[in-house]
C-alpha cells in the first residue's frame, strides 16, 4: 500500500511542477524558494523522528549485538564492544522468556478470537438491531477504552484483591470459597484485556459496518434471504479487509500490552503473568541493568510482531480478497 | 436503519428482546467496575473492609464521606500531576499537528526526489513500538541531560505523534486538487503563504481527527515517562496515580479516590467529544 501511494505520490508532485514551471517562467528564484519552502517544511518533523524513532530503532539493534554495560558509549573505562549474538542465545536458554512469550500468546488468541468476533456482534446487532440508544450502547461499551489503562489496572487489583469485592461476590454464589493463589493467574488479566478492548472493535466495525448501503440488505431479504445468508454474503465479504486491519491492530497491540499487566500484577505472582515488555523492563530497569539483554528481547518482539503480521496478510490473500 | 415498521411478528419481538437483554449485559458489565469504584471512594477503608458490594452508610457506624477525596488531592500531588499533564497533552498535539501537516504538504504538493525516502521512513514508523525504543531512548535523553525534565518529555512524545500525523495528513491533503497551489503558484504565492492561507485551514477536519487520537494517546501514556521522570514535579496523571498501587495500595479509601480523580479528566473529554473520538478511533485503524 505504502509503495502504491509513493508511486501516486512522486507522479502528482512531478506533474505539478513541471506545470508551475510552465506556468511561472520556470525562474531560477522559483525553482530554489521550492527547495529551500519544502525542506523549511519537512525538517523539522523529520530531526525529531529520527532522534526519537529511527536512530533508536537502529541503535536497539546495535546494543543487542553489543556488551554495554551503563557509562559513556565510548572512552570510558570499558568501551563498548560487538559481541555478536551471545545475548540472543543466553534469551533463547531462559526458561522466564517461554513464559512471557507463552502469556503474550494467549493476549493474542483472547485479542483475535475474543475482542474482535465480540465487537463484531455487538456492533452486528447494533447496526441490524432495531435497537432505540444506539449511542448510549456505543457510548458505553466503549468507554472503559478511553480511561488510562494505570487507573484500570489499580481498579481491578482491588477488585481481585483477596480481601477484595471478588471474593466477595463469589461468595455469593459459592459461600464456601476462599481466595488463595489462583492456579492460572493469567486468566484475570486476559478477562480485564478482553473487558477493556473489546470496545474499540465494536466502534471500528460499526463505523464500516454503516458504510454498507442497506438497501441491499433489503433487496437481498425481499427476494427472500435469510439474516444469516444476508451476513455471509453481503456484510463479511463487505468487512473482511477491516477484519484483517483489525486483526492486525489486535496483534501488534497484544504484543505491546504493558502498562496494565504492570500495575496489575507486574509479572507475579512467580512471573506466572510476565509478558516480553515486563521482561525486557525487568533486565534494563529492575535490579542490574542488562541492556544488551533488553535490546535483544526487544528486537526480537519486532520479529514477532513482523512475523504474525505477514502471517494475517497471508490469510487474508487466500481466503479474504472478496473486497 | 432497516427498521421493518410493519413486520409485528412474535419472533421480531422476542428477537428485539433478546438484543436488549444481550446489550444491557454488555452495558452492565462495562461500567460496573466503574460504579464500583466510584461508589467505594465514598467509603472510608475501615467501612470497606466491611462492606465491599453495598452502598456506603450500609453498615452501622458509617456514612458517606469526602474525606478520601481530600487526602488523596494532597498526598497524590494532583495539582501539579494535572497541570503537567495538560501541558504534555497540549504541546505535544500542538506542535505534532503542526510539524506533521507541514511534512504532509511538502509531501504531497511540492516535487522533491527525496520525497519517497523519507515519506516511506515516516511510514515504517507506523509499525515500530515502543518497546524496541524504551532503552536507546533512556539511555539518550540521559546522555543529553534531559531526564526527569518536561523537554525530555516531551521531544520523545512530539516524535512518536509523527508518523500517525503524516499518515493521515499527507492522505487528506492528496485529495485537495492540485489546482488550488497550482493557481495560487501562478498568482505568485510562496509554498510557505500557500502552506498557511490554503492547506491549513481545509486541513481542519483531519486535525480534528488526529488531534483525537494524539490527546487520548499523550494523556493515559505510561510505559516512557514512567522510566523518564523519578519526581512528582515533572511526573504525569498516570504515573502519579500508579504511587498509590504501591505504598498506599492497602488504603483502599484514598486509592479509590485517587484513582476517581486520575480518570474525571478523560471521561469528562471523553463524554464531550464522544462523536469525534469514535470517528478518530475508526480513522486511526485504517493504518495497517
Amino acid at each position: 500500500m505504502s509503495i502504491f501511494s509513493k508511486k501516486k505520490l512522486g507522479a502528482a508532485g512531478e506533474e505539478l511542477a513541471l506545470a508551475t514551471q510552465l506556468k511561472t517562467g520556470g525562474g531560477a528564484t522559483a525553482r530554489k524558494e521550492q527547495i529551500v519552502s519544502y525542506w523549511l517544511l519537512v525538517l523539522p518533523g523529520f530531526l525529531i523522528y529520527v532522534a526519537v524513532m529511527a536512530f533508536p530503532t537502529v541503535f536497539s539493534i546495535f546494543l543487542s549485538l553489543s556488551d554495554y554495560k551503563g557509562g559513556k558509549l565510548f572512552g570510558g573505562p570499558n568501551p563498548v564492544k560487538l559481541v555478536g549474538f551471545g545475548y540472543y542465545s543466553k534469551m533463547f536458554h531462559d526458561e522466564y522468556f517461554y513464559l512471557a512469550l507463552k502469556n503474550n500468546l494467549y493476549i493474542v488468541l483472547v485479542s483475535v478470537f475474543g475482542q474482535i468476533p465480540l465487537g463484531f456482534f455487538m456492533a452486528y446487532i447494533l447496526f441490524r438491531g432495531m435497537v432505540r440508544g444506539r449511542d448510549f450502547f456505543q457510548t458505553m461499551i466503549y468507554l472503559p477504552c478511553v480511561i488510562s489503562t494505570v487507573v484500570i489496572g489499580i481498579l481491578w487489583k482491588a477488585f481481585f484483591a483477596p480481601t477484595g469485592a471478588f471474593t466477595d461476590l463469589v461468595r455469593i454464589f459459592n459461600p464456601t470459597y476462599e481466595a488463595g493463589l489462583s492456579s492460572h493467574p493469567m486468566i484475570k488479566v486476559l478477562f480485564v484485556i478482553l473487558w477493556m478492548y473489546t470496545g474499540t472493535y465494536l466502534i471500528i466495525f460499526l463505523a464500516n459496518l454503516q458504510k454498507i448501503d442497506v438497501s441491499v440488505i433489503e433487496a437481498a431479504k425481499i427476494d427472500g434471504a435469510s439474516e444469516i445468508q444476508a451476513l455471509r454474503y453481503i456484510i463479511l465479504p463487505a468487512l473482511s479487509g477491516v477484519i484483517v486491519t483489525s486483526a492486525i491492530l489486535a496483534i501488534s497491540g497484544s504484543l505491546k500490552s504493558f502498562d496494565l499487566i504492570y500495575v496489575m500484577t507486574a509479572g507475579g505472582p512467580a512471573n506466572r503473568t510476565s509478558v516480553l515488555s515486563l521482561y525486557m523492563y525487568d533486565k534494563a530497569f529492575r535490579g542490574a541493568p542488562n541492556y544488551p539483554m533488553a535490546n535483544a528481547i526487544s528486537t526480537v518482539m519486532v520479529i514477532i510482531s513482523f512475523l504474525l503480521i505477514g502471517l494475517t496478510k497471508l490469510v487474508e490473500r487466500k481466503f479474504g480478497g472478496r473486497e | 436503519m432497516s427498521r421493518i415498521k410493519d413486520d409485528n411478528s412474535v419472533g421480531t419481538r422476542i428477537g428485539m428482546a433478546v438484543t436488549y437483554i444481550v446489550l444491557g449485559i454488555f452495558t452492565v458489565l462495562a461500567i460496573y467496575p466503574l460504579i464500583w469504584l466510584l461508589i467505594n471512594s465514598f467509603k472510608t477503608t475501615q467501612e470497606f473492609q466491611l462492606n465491599k458490594l453495598g452502598l456506603p452508610g450500609s453498615v452501622e457506624g458509617y456514612e458517606w464521606t469526602f474525606v478520601n477525596y481530600k487526602d488523596a488531592w494532597v498526598r497524590g500531588k494532583f495539582p501539579i500531576l494535572i497541570l503537567n499533564s495538560v501541558i504534555y497533552t497540549a504541546v505535544t498535539t500542538v506542535v505534532v499537528i503542526l510539524f506533521s501537516f507541514m511534512g504532509s504538504f511538502a509531501f504531497a504538493k511540492i516535487r522533491n526526489r527525496a520525497t519517497p525516502a523519507i515519506h516511506g521512513s515516516f511510514v515504517i514508523g507506523l509499525l515500530l513500538t515502543l518497546q524496541s525504543i524504551m532503552v536507546p531512548l533512556y539511555l539518550m535523553v540521559n546522555w543529553v541531560g534531559l531526564y526527569n525534565t518536561r523537554l525530555g518529555v516531551l521531544i520523545p512524545y512530539i516524535g512518536i505523534g509523527m508518523p500517525m500525523g503524516i499518515y493521515l495528513g499527507t492522505e487528506y491533503i492528496k485529495s485537495i486538487p492540485d489546482a488550488l497551489v497550482e493557481s495560487a503558484r501562478i498568482d505568485g504565492a510562496t509554498y510557505l503563504r500557500i502552506f498557511r492561507s490554503i492547506i491549513a485551514p481545509m486541513a481542519a477536519p483531519v486535525a480534528t481527527t488526529l488531534a483525537i487520537l494524539t490527546v487520548t494517546g499523550t494523556w493515559n501514556e505510561f510505559m516512557l515517562i514512567n522510566i523518564l521522570t523519578s519526581t512528582d514535579n515533572i511526573k504525569s496523571l498516570p504515573v502519579g496515580v500508579q504511587k498509590f498501587a504501591g505504598a498506599l495500595a492497602t488504603d483502599y479509601g484514598k486509592q479509590f479516590a485517587a484513582l476517581v480523580i486520575g480518570l474525571i479528566p478523560m471521561l469528562a473529554f471523553y463524554l464531550v467529544f464522544r462523536k469525534e473520538i469514535t470517528k478518530g478511533v475508526a480513522a486511526g485503524a485504517v493504518k495497517g
